[in-house]
């Protein structure tokens, strides 16, 4: 076993040096995958609620597409969709001013769907008694939605939104392929020039990774913030 | 204040309420008794319009909504839904906001009224509910008796005519039912006119003006407390009653 370990000639495998002078170019590609990570998670967002809320919705005309929308949205890859939206569409005489606008709308359009699911299975957990009550005070659909019900459903939504998150920013590496060039495009980009790719997808691992603990800490803060009505006996 | 004739309700084939008939005066107090899956709770619902009924009139104070095949506007049911106010079994108090919080909610909404007036007026009536000292507390902090007489302070903030309780202790541990039914005899005293679901005889008996015995979906029998709680004229209520007993 030590043996094993030994001979293992960690300079192939990771070399600091080479990931250090790297820290600059990869840098600027993740200066992009934030961008299309943060438009990305803003547009999923509100598209999401929109959807989510049509999808409930007891007219068939609003509740239709939304479950049609959310059906197709899931079952289709994002790479695939991407695909299509970055070369099918210019087909059609429409054309992306660059592919980070592609990437946006095409992340933004998917997991939007995904947005909408968890909206939906959140704002059907607060008990309908929440509902009950308000309709029985007079308050309207609207009101109730956003004074009595949204917030409950926040809290509920939280943990899964931000796992869409996540995803969200990982996601953005498959930009990459319709030529953005993000994190994952400037390690590829390092590593073909220096041939050691495993440095490279290593370095880029581990700033996913710390990206992702940062949003995570945001996660923990908002998650305190929504519970603090509860279990104060 | 409060007139129902013909009412019925359907949960799609099944019948729920089959030609209900009765009214309330203004300042009475009428219990609704009957086993459970005897429409009680559901007539209830309807005077709220939780339940939209499927045929019959109901009229509280100077409204009167008539129901048939053709639904009402949205309109006419709120009107007819701002003369009365409503106690669930379970409180559904709103968990994300305190009890002062809770109790101004819809009339800051709804009514549009001054935030520091009803802060003023809903401190008042969580003083008559004694919940003033709780009044910063939120629902989860509290036990089931705090939460309904939070409850009932809320319903009373839009100033209903009338009071509905769907069993307002049904919830609760034994001892912390006589709170919540403390209060609500005291809104008797002040002359609420109130329709109250309740599976405590003795608080019926001592409370209610007049009681209705429920089953099946029929009114079987009414009359003042004592007539049809000690002297029952129909068979089902005193077999109903005499269940009661032996449990007891």
């Amino acid at each position: 076993m030590i043996e094993w370990f030994n001979q293992i000639q960690w300079e192939y495998l990771y070399d600091p040096e080479l990931a250090w002078n790297s820290v600059p170019v990869l840098l600027e590609g993740l200066k992009i995958t934030m961008i299309i990570a943060f438009f990305s998670m803003f547009f999923a967002l509100i598209l999401g609620i929109l959807i989510g809320i049509m999808s409930m919705s007891k007219l068939l005309f609003l509740r239709m597409p939304a479950k049609i929308y959310i059906s197709f949205m899931r079952g289709t890859p994002l790479l695939v969709f991407l695909f299509i939206l970055y070369y099918g569409i210019p087909v059609l005489g429409v054309e992306f001013r660059s592919p980070i606008v592609a990437a946006i709308v095409g992340m933004s359009m998917n997991f939007a769907a995904y947005n909408a699911e968890v909206i939906r299975s959140a704002i059907m957990s607060v008990p309908r008694g929440q509902w009950e009550a308000s309709a029985s005070l007079q308050m309207g659909y609207i009101q109730t939605l956003r004074r009595i019900i949204i917030p409950q459903a926040t809290r509920i939504a939280l943990p899964p939104t931000f796992n869409i998150f996540m995803d969200i920013i990982k996601g953005t590496s498959l930009a990459s392929i319709i030529t953005v060039q993000e994190l994952l495009y400037s390690s590829r980009l390092v590593a073909g020039r220096t041939f050691d790719s495993m440095t490279m997808y290593i370095t880029a691992a581990i700033i996913y990774w710390i990206v992702c603990i940062i949003l995570g800490y945001f996660q923990d803060r908002l998650e305190k913030r929504y519970n603090r009505y509860l279990s104060v006996r | 204040m409060i007139k129902v004739e013909a009412l019925k309700k359907q949960f799609d084939d099944l019948t729920v309420l089959e030609s209900i008939d009765f009214s309330v005066k203004k300042g009475e107090v009428v219990c609704l008794i009957g086993p459970s899956g005897s429409g009680k709770t559901t007539l209830l619902r309807c005077l709220n319009l939780l339940e939209i009924p499927n045929n019959g009139t109901i009229s509280i104070s100077n409204k009167t909504v008539v129901f048939d095949k053709k639904a009402p506007t949205k309109k006419e049911m709120l009107a007819l839904r701002s003369f009365s106010g409503m106690v669930f079994q379970g409180f559904h108090l709103f968990p994300h906001k305190t009890v002062i919080e809770n109790i101004i909610e819809a009339p800051l909404t709804v009514k549009k009224k001054k935030k520091l007036e009803l802060i003023n007026e809903g401190e008042q009536l969580l003083e008559k509910v004694g919940m003033f000292e709780h009044r910063n507390k939120y629902p989860d902090a509290l036990s089931g008796g705090q939460q309904q007489r939070a409850a009932i302070a809320r319903a009373l903030m839009m100033e209903p005519e009338v009071m509905l309780f769907d069993e307002p202790t049904s919830a609760l541990d034994p001892q912390l039912v006589r709170e919540v039914l403390k209060v609500i005899e005291k809104l008797a005293k002040e002359g609420q006119t109130m329709v109250i679901v309740t599976h405590e005889m003795n608080f019926a008996r001592r409370i209610a003006d007049r009681v209705l015995f429920m089953d099946n979906g029929y009114i079987i029998e009414e009359g003042p407390a004592n007539e049809v709680l000690e002297q029952p004229k129909e068979k089902r209520t005193k077999q109903f009653l005499q269940l009661l007993d032996d449990t007891e």
